[in-house]
């Protein structure tokens, strides 16, 4: 099993009342809560949680996009990618991932995140989300009704801009330049792709016919999600595809402390913090007209864009924990837990959530640290038998250039 | 009564799924829907049926009609549509009423073929966009109920618009039939018919709910003044589905309209 340490990066100082005061964290959140010289700080504290999780061995780390989102605070992915690249080494780079569909013209999403697998020696996973509604239709104005066909069109014309290598032209529905040719090309041929999704049927087709990681991304927890990975399975297996738990990933928040009582003790507030302001999402951004498919709509299932009409900010610690909103404990109860995560849901890859809501640098970096030296080294075997084909494979060790230290100015 | 009828419209061209009612021998009458479609023949298409050969399709995207939607681009395509429609029912010309996004669409057809209307009633008309009016968005609401903000009283969608219909069906084809609008009315009301309502040279009318809460007053006096010569009127008693709220408001005014004019 493999391990990729991820942070939402929310803004740390919503208040009391933030439920009763702004109607969701997201699209139309008050942007006077937002102060730009703590977030100087705010990002570097993220950052640098993200090259320690590296340190210590996770496999990956992650970066996503969301827009006007107050618990999500990373409109480009790319950016924060590149600051990582340049400071890690041989950690995949999950970038998890770019919204394909809104970008006019999509070359330049292949072109950034080519960029990006050579600055790092072949170590991106590229993520091609459909995107929430909020983010894509709320935020950035694109047409539901023709979302999903431009984002196939965009996957297309990505794929290829990667990997022809010859001068093409792209007329399509949405996209007409008369010369594709993008300069750098990725070391990867291509990069692992990996679609994160929330449930639509349409999306598990595309990644049995294309042969990419499903990534199921819920804030409700692993309990909640055996069912809809359960899905995904039995679609590849009445589809053809051979069951691999690596075509599979999973998120899912994640406190560890010495013992379960500490745990709840440093966790709960920050917990609270993320069900309670993190998701109160607004139910009328959620689902824009046609952003789901018939399909979806009638196997009632929500395409992943509405986690904010969730009930986790009403239940207690023991609720969390039983539900599996949450796995969480000392190591050894955070160990069974991920055994019993991996029987259930069958994934290969887990995205862990180790920093959650309003959690302190010093909390996330002691979870993380006990998740790493504790836990990792008890479950990695879990799945040994199978193949990974959906990590990075990067460019040997004799060919990895060393950033030069920063120098002073004096 | 009426009857629902499909009919190929041209070779290679579209599909018509349209309700006809009336005799064939009245004056025509092209009823242009709201943004929900159709969902029944109701009580609006046959009181105007007394009067008219209603002609009520259901616009590519809508009903029966939802796979259509990708063969339509733009305002033109629907413009298109709608008169191979009346060509195909050998009707050169009709008095045009549109609802909401119809209209926008019956707008769009005065402008650009004036020949085939012989008079225009647009009815809490969406396809202008004002900042100052900017209306409920019509598409950010609740995906439980995601048309209740369309009447004057939210709960009379259960009874005007879902009651006597399949629960399921009745809400996909509620949310398809605003994907539909959506597709030409995403993410601001704006279609640019703006450029061509002074083209206008039919009889128009305007009214405007009382109760709409996507479409203020005051866009009804907007599109007013951009039509050469039109009138306006206000429908008491209506959200924005005049046709599901107040279809005898609605039917007695069409008819007063267009025949007084005749």
């Amino acid at each position: 099993m493999k391990f990729h340490w991820f942070n939402l990066m929310p803004w740390p100082h919503l208040p009391d009342d933030f439920r009763e005061t702004n109607r969701s964290v997201w699209v139309d959140v008050d942007s006077k809560l937002y102060d730009p010289v703590e977030g100087h700080r705010v990002y570097n504290e993220y950052l640098d949680q993200l090259e320690y999780a590296a340190s210590l061995g996770f496999d990956g780390i992650g970066v996503n996009e969301h827009h006007q989102n107050a618990y999500g605070m990373m409109p480009s992915p790319q950016i924060m990618a590149a600051t990582l690249a340049r400071r890690t080494q041989d950690v995949t780079l999950l970038l998890l991932g770019q919204s394909i569909a809104l970008y006019n013209p999509p070359t330049r999403v292949a072109e950034e995140m080519a960029m990006l697998d050579v600055m790092s020696g072949g170590r991106l996973v590229a993520g091609f989300p459909v995107g929430t509604s909020m983010d894509d239709n709320f935020c950035l104005g694109s047409n539901p009704a023709t979302l999903r066909d431009k984002y196939r069109e965009n996957h297309d014309l990505i794929r290829r801009a990667w990997e022809d290598p010859e001068v093409f032209s792209w007329n399509g529905e949405y996209n007409k330049i008369r010369y594709v040719n993008i300069w750098p090309r990725p070391i990867q041929k291509p990069p692992p792709i990996w679609i994160p999704g929330g449930g639509s049927v349409e999306t598990w087709d595309f990644c049995a016919e294309m042969g990419y990681n499903y990534s199921y991304l819920s804030f409700n927890g692993y309990v909640r999600g055996e069912a809809l990975m359960q899905g995904f399975w039995n679609r590849l297996g009445e589809l053809g595809v051979e069951f691999n738990p690596f075509q599979g990933a999973f998120a899912q928040q994640i406190v560890v402390a010495e013992t379960d009582d500490q745990a709840e003790q440093m966790y709960t507030e920050h917990l609270q913090y993320f069900f309670d302001k993190c998701l109160h999402v607004y139910p009328g951004f959620a689902d824009a007209p046609g952003y789901r498919t018939e399909n979806t709509i009638r196997a009632g299932l929500r395409a992943g864009g509405a986690q904010g009409l969730g009930i986790a900010h009403t239940l207690t610690w023991d609720d969390w924990v039983r539900e599996g909103y949450i796995v969480a404990g000392s190591p050894d109860s955070v160990t069974e837990q991920i055994e019993a995560l991996a029987t259930k849901l069958q994934v290969g890859h887990l995205v862990a959530l180790l920093h959650c809501g309003n959690m302190p640098d010093d909390k996330a970096r002691a979870s993380t640290k006990l998740f790493a030296e504790q836990v990792m080294p008890r479950v990695k075997h879990i799945w040994e038998d199978y193949e990974d084909h959906w990590s990075p494979k990067p460019i040997g060790s004799q060919h990895v250039a060393t950033p030069a230290p920063v120098l002073s100015a004096n | 009564m009426a009857e629902l009828k499909t009919l190929d419209l041209r070779p290679g061209g579209q599909t018509a799924h349209v309700w006809e009612g009336g005799d064939p021998a009245s004056s025509a009458l092209l009823f242009l829907h709201p943004v929900t479609g159709i969902p029944r023949w109701g009580d609006a298409l046959e009181a105007l049926a007394k009067d008219f050969h209603v002609i009520a399709p259901y616009q590519p995207g809508w009903g029966p009609a939802k796979d259509d939607l990708p063969g339509v681009r733009d305002g033109l395509d629907l413009v298109l549509f709608n008169v191979d429609l009346l060509g195909t029912l050998g009707v050169d010309s009709a008095h045009v009423v549109g609802i909401s996004i119809g209209a926008w669409i019956g707008a769009e057809i005065a402008a650009i073929r004036p020949d085939a209307v012989q008079s225009l009633t647009l009815v809490n008309p969406l396809g202008l966009w004002s900042e100052n009016h900017p209306g409920e968005d019509l598409f950010a609401q609740h995906p439980g109920h995601p048309t209740a903000v369309l009447f004057s009283d939210p709960d009379k969608r259960a009874e005007l618009l879902m009651e006597g219909r399949d629960a399921l069906d009745a809400y996909v084809e509620e949310l398809l039939d605003l994907r539909a609008s959506a597709k030409f009315l995403w993410p601001i009301p704006d279609t640019g018919v703006g450029r061509r309502l002074m083209r206008i040279d039919t009889r128009t009318l305007v009214a405007t709910s009382a109760n709409d809460n996507i479409v203020a007053k005051e866009m009804g006096d907007i599109w007013r003044a951009a039509i050469p010569g039109a009138q306006s009127v206000e429908l008491a008693d209506s959200g924005h589905l005049a046709d599901l709220e107040a279809p005898e408001a609605l039917s007695n005014l069409v008819r007063d309209f267009t025949l007084s004019g005749a």
